[in-house]
């Protein structure tokens, strides 16, 4: 993306009354509702830079807003076209306002739309200074399978894996600071609009973090699961 | 523009509502006898016809073998799912039936969309005898905690019924709105919703902004298959028992006795709603008759782990709201279960919070599908609704775990892409399996669909096939593909796991010509007919008793005259016309009808017309 404050699409023609328009949700000719062009993404839907600390108050307000004017609801009596427009573009407004509220989430995606995360190819591999500690779980964890199929007493090992989730439910915090730290750095980054190089590391931080974090948080939810 | 009706498809009753223009109120509308709420019961006749309504809930007992009741437990639903209700109900299944289940209603077989279908066409009736003209647009509720299945089995039902399915509305959605509407309320509300058949929580929040008031679902959650139903059940279990203890007698042979038992059980707990005690005596087929006096408090306790079911629900709700249950502001109880003093006290000591119920709770979920109906005839105007999928939509991937790609309580519509390739050289399918649930085994969610996406020979990882799985605001899955390669878009026929396809409703529409009722103005005309001879008969009647006598010649001029043009009208086919003279003829036989009344009586049937008297 060249300039990183990208707040209104690139220039379209519209579908209803083919004029080139300039909006970004209706047509600045006819006002019909437009289609999003191939390249938008949901901070350019939200009209709001590629910041990562958001105003949940204006975001939810202007979901609102939009929700409004494009809620399949108003298209009832309207074309077949329209009503076709009307579930996609709410379905897209949907989907943006349903990532960019999950502070987890919209790193994500923040990541996947600058091409530094790719779907399907998030590593599962423990971070190095977590093997000690993962390993010691997954030995509680087989001793209290095999404790329960031989009927023993689980009543120490159980007292150990809460102990161990406590530990990891910390570690996730920590990650979760990190990550916010991260992500204040991205935003001054964006401010004082840093060269590609910066960005990059930036962004390679997030990713790590990101790794980091859905790695513990599977973790926690596998003891949580055996505990219960 | 024809008017759009609100129509709640209830498990055991149903109603359909409109907004008066005048008034900008919902109001339920009323049957022929006089009552909004149709019970949810089919009835085949002898002769091949449909009876829908109170009439067919009378041959419950007469014919308990051509009628069905309940039959919303069934829609969308497989064979397979539905073993444990049969056990329950007296539902027979065609053992022919595959993926879609076929009941028998004497000697023919209905799918259950077909059989609310004769539901709602007799309440497509209600509406245009009520308006005077054709009525064939409608939103129709559905439980929000209703699958994928289960909404598109209702669609298909209100097509069947010639009707044309606007949105449908998720019925505690329904029932905010009706209550919003009508309290002005504003802040987060918990509505919770029992009914016949199906249970649902849903948490909202109320936004007034300056366009105007949005409803916008935070959560829900739920069971379809937990409701009033569940307790009946149980008070008939409970009373077979007793009854094989202490006579030896089984009651599971005596098919029409066992209705006939659940009728009187039912009234038993709707009874102990109001009073302390109730006593049933019940004759047996030896001879013997059953007594037993019913206490609210053993009621209670036999129906406790059914309320206590519907609690699990509505902490899941509130944790995905993630609100405390005292952070809720409002809580509104909906459906005719919730009258139970146990589930009131029961949600009230949950909440902290004494719930409303000042709307019929048997209404209030019509009201607000005609406040919907209104909404969409006119286009979002001061009012929008956001409502949310109940349930994660998902794939089936590698190992038969599921891939999530649409959460639950997304708003909708809602939408997700994936992307796919091959995995071998020239492999021209790829293998797609959508299912719903939370659960994170594929053989543990719900099957919605299966489906081979087609591709050219290629090597393998060359094709690149995006997929976008699309909810839409009937909570309603919708598939697209397209080819990235040349840009080529697709849609998908996607063929549901447990429904109906485009072929079989086709085939239905075709045979429920056999059913369908007459043009509507030819009813009319027939109905009016109908109408017009009984007061003729009974006005020359009338003029031959020589208690009139003392009739002014100027009123017998004027009645003759009243006769002679009502049975012109009835010659023609201008319905209008015919019930314009019936009242015409009814206003001139006032004082004849007085006449004929004893004075004694006189008072209590004033305003009465002669058919009447």
């Amino acid at each position: 993306m060249s300039s990183p404050f990208p707040t209104t699409n690139a220039p379209l023609v519209c579908w209803s009354c083919h004029e080139r328009t300039i909006g970004t949700h209706f047509c600045s000719s006819c006002g019909k509702m437009l289609q999003l062009p191939q390249q938008s993404d949901y901070f350019a839907m939200f009209e709001i830079p590629r910041k990562l600390k958001l105003e949940m108050g204006t975001l939810e307000q202007k979901f609102l807003q939009l929700s409004w004017k494009l809620h399949p609801d108003n298209f009832v009596n309207a074309t077949a076209e329209e009503r076709e427009i009307s579930l996609k573009r709410s379905s897209e407004l949907n989907d943006a306002y349903r990532t960019l509220r999950d502070p987890v989430a919209r790193v994500e995606y923040l990541l996947s739309i600058e091409g530094m995360r790719k779907e399907g190819t998030t590593k599962q591999q423990a971070p190095a200074n977590l093997l000690e500690e993962v390993f010691e779980l997954n030995e509680s964890l087989d001793e209290l399978r095999e404790a329960r199929e031989s009927g023993g007493d689980t009543g120490v090992l159980k007292l150990r894996l809460e102990a161990a989730e406590k530990n990891f439910q910390e570690k996730l915090t920590e990650v979760d600071e990190q990550l916010r730290a991260s992500a204040r750095e991205w935003d001054k980054n964006l401010e004082a609009k840093g060269d590609d190089a910066s960005r990059q590391k930036v962004m390679a931080q997030l990713n790590e973090l990101l790794n980091r974090r859905s790695y513990i948080r599977n973790l926690v939810v596998n003891v949580q699961k055996e505990l219960l | 523009m024809a008017r759009i009706v609100g129509i709640d498809l209830g498990t055991t009753n149903s109603l359909v509502a409109y907004v008066d223009p005048q008034t900008g109120e919902p109001k339920c509308i009323r049957g022929p006898s006089g009552i909004t709420l149709c019970p949810s019961v089919v009835s085949l006749d002898l002769d091949g016809s449909i009876i829908v309504g109170a009439p067919a809930q009378r041959r419950l007992l007469t014919q308990p073998e051509r009628t069905i009741y309940s039959v919303k437990r069934l829609m969308g639903r497989g064979p397979a799912d539905v073993q444990s209700e049969l056990k329950l109900f007296p539902f027979r299944i065609d053992p022919a039936s595959k993926n879609v289940i076929r009941v028998q209603l004497g000697d023919k077989v209905f799918t259950p969309p077909e059989i609310s279908s004769f539901i709602l066409r007799e309440l497509k009736n209600w509406a245009e005898a009520y308006f005077g003209e054709t009525v064939d647009r409608a939103v129709i509720t559905v439980p929000a905690y209703f699958n994928d299945a289960q909404r598109q089995a209702t669609k298909d039902a209100g097509k069947l019924a010639g009707l044309e399915v606007l949105r449908l509305v998720n019925e505690p959605t329904a029932a905010a709105l009706a209550y919003g509407l009508h309290e002005k309320r504003r802040g987060k509300v918990a509505v919770y919703d029992l009914g016949g058949g199906t249970f649902d929580i849903s948490v909202l929040k109320l936004i007034s902004t300056d366009e105007g008031d949005i409803y916008q679902v935070l959560s829900t959650n739920g069971d379809t298959h937990l409701g009033g139903d569940d307790i009946d059940n149980l008070l008939q279990a409970f009373v077979h028992e007793q009854i094989l203890q202490e006579d030896r007698l089984d009651f599971s042979p005596h098919g029409e006795l066992a209705q006939e038992l659940r009728k009187e059980l039912i009234v038993v707990k709707h009874k102990l709603s109001e009073t302390e005690a109730v006593k049933l005596r019940f004759p047996l087929p030896n001879g013997k008759v059953y007594e037993h006096e019913f206490t609210r408090g053993a009621l209670e306790a036999l129906i406790r782990p059914v309320v206590d079911r519907t609690m699990v629900p509505v902490r899941k709700a509130l944790a995905d709201a993630q609100l405390k249950p005292k952070e809720i502001e409002e809580v509104v109880l909906v459906g005719g279960t919730t009258r139970t003093p146990l589930i009131r006290r029961t949600v009230q000591v949950h909440f902290d919070r004494k719930p409303h119920t000042e709307l019929n709770p048997d209404e209030v979920v019509a009201l607000g599908a005609a406040v919907q109906a209104n909404i969409l005839d006119r286009g979002v105007k001061d009012t929008l609704l956001l409502d949310v999928t109940p349930l994660s939509l998902g794939i089936e991937t590698y190992g038969g775990a599921v891939a999530k790609i649409i959460p639950r309580n997304s708003t909708i519509p809602a939408s997700a892409q994936e992307l796919y390739t091959t995995g071998v050289d020239n492999q021209t399918g790829i293998d797609i399996h959508v299912l719903q649930g939370e659960r994170e085994l594929a053989k543990d969610c719900r099957s919605l669909a299966r489906f081979t996406l087609r591709v050219p020979p290629a090597s393998a990882g060359l094709p690149r096939v995006e997929v976008k799985f699309l909810i839409d605001a009937n909570g309603i899955l919708q598939v697209a593909a397209k080819d990235l390669r040349n840009g080529e878009e697709h849609t998908i026929e996607v063929q549901p796991s447990y429904g109906l396809n485009d072929a079989d409703i086709e085939h239905m529409l075709e045979e429920s010509i056999e059913y369908a009722e007459q043009d509507f103005a030819e009813r009319q005309v027939i109905e009016a007919r109908t109408e017009a001879e009984s007061i003729l008969t009974a006005t020359t009647k009338a003029l031959n008793n020589p208690q009139t006598a003392g009739l002014a010649g100027s009123e017998r001029a004027k009645i003759d005259a009243s006769i002679a043009a009502l049975k012109e009208a009835v010659q023609g086919t201008d319905y209008k016309k015919i019930r314009q003279q019936i009242d015409d003829l009814n206003h001139a036989t006032e004082h004849l009808a007085e006449l004929l009344m004893n004075s004694a009586v006189q008072s209590a049937l004033a305003g009465k017309n002669l058919a009447e008297v």
